[in-house]
Parts: C-alpha cells; sequence; structure tokens
C-alpha cells in the first residue's frame, strides 16, 4: 500500500477521474486505523466474509484472505486490465498498472 | 480406465472451482458490490461499485491490513 500512496500521483492521477479501492477482509475499523497511521489518500473496503473476493477471483480459501489481485475498471464498467497476481515487488507490474489506467481515461 | 480417469480429473477441476474462483477476464462486465467503507478520516459510508460510473475503478485485492507491499 505504500507504493500506492508514494505513486498516488502518477498511477491513479492523484484520485482525479480515478478512483482506488483496497480490497481485503479486515474489519472497517482496523482499515480506518491503518489508513490514519500512514496516511492513505484512498479509500479502503472491507470485505469481511470474503464475498466479494470470491466474486473477482481473489479470495484464498486455505487462510481465508484476499490474494493480490488487481483489477482496472473503465469508465463504462467494463474490466479493462487485470493482474492476478498483482506482483507488488516488480517495478514493471506498476508501468503496466498506470499504463492502463492512462488508458482507460482515454489517454489523457 | 481411461474413463475412469477422466471423471477423476473432472471431479478434480470441479472440487478447484468450488474452493476458489478463477480471476475475471479482461473485457468482462465488473461485477458490481457494495462494502463498507474505510478512509484516513475513519469508516465511511459503504461503497457501491455501480455508483462510480464514469470514473476509472482500480480495485486492489491484497493479504492484510499492516503488511508490506
Amino acid at each position: 500500500m505504500n507504493a500506492y500512496r508514494d505513486q498516488y500521483a502518477q498511477l491513479f492521477n492523484g484520485g482525479k477521474d480515478v478512483t482506488l479501492l483496497a480490497i481485503s477482509t479486515d474489519a472497517v475499523g482496523d482499515l480506518a486505523s491503518w489508513a490514519k497511521d500512514a496516511g492513505y489518500p484512498f479509500t479502503f473496503l472491507s470485505d469481511t466474509g470474503g464475498s466479494v473476493g470470491r466474486l473477482y477471483g481473489a479470495f484464498n480459501p486455505a487462510f481465508r484472505l484476499d490474494n493480490r489481485t488487481l483489477y482496472v475498471v473503465g469508465p463504462d464498467g467494463t474490466i479493462v486490465h487485470r493482474a492476478a497476481p498483482f506482483r507488488e515487488v516488480d517495478p514493471t507490474a506498476y508501468t503496466d498498472l498506470g499504463a492502463a489506467v492512462k488508458k482507460a481515461r482515454g489517454g489523457q | 480406465m481411461r474413463i475412469a480417469a477422466l471423471t477423476l480429473a473432472l471431479g478434480l477441476v470441479a472440487c478447484g472451482s468450488m474452493t476458489a474462483q478463477a480471476p475475471l477476464e479482461v473485457g468482462s462486465k465488473a461485477p458490481d458490490f457494495t462494502l463498507p467503507s474505510a478512509t484516513a478520516a475513519g469508516v465511511g459510508k459503504p461503497v457501491r461499485l455501480a455508483d462510480l460510473k464514469g470514473r476509472t475503478v482500480v480495485l486492489a485485492f491484497f493479504y492484510k491490513a499492516r503488511t508490506g507491499g
């Protein structure tokens, strides 16, 4: 999440026309306190039962956690980019993500 | 024997799909959902994906709060 925070302007256009939703099975209060402590500029969603994780093929039933999985959804609601798994230590994963977001926004 | 092997293989595929669904395909419609939200300002209103139509939305699933990455 620190990489998303530190590259928020470049990857997510600083939140203009772009919404980043970080989703985990954590309780909503735990996500809020973490977001405050770390100064995250984006929104977290609490999927405690893992139902949305299952819907998106991210839920790992053995650990009851979501695997790192990333989707870019275009303005019309269509999935335009997927990284499953999202390789958070690989710099090219962020390059690909930034390019996909830019393309979804119409290359602006 | 061949049929038995095929039945076993199909059974394993069925079990696999029950425990972990495959990721969604690029080009498909993102399924709608509503979930409780949180920001640095505290616990917020529930967020519905369909309400964000017209914006580019990045869904980033991750393991657990207060872990690296």
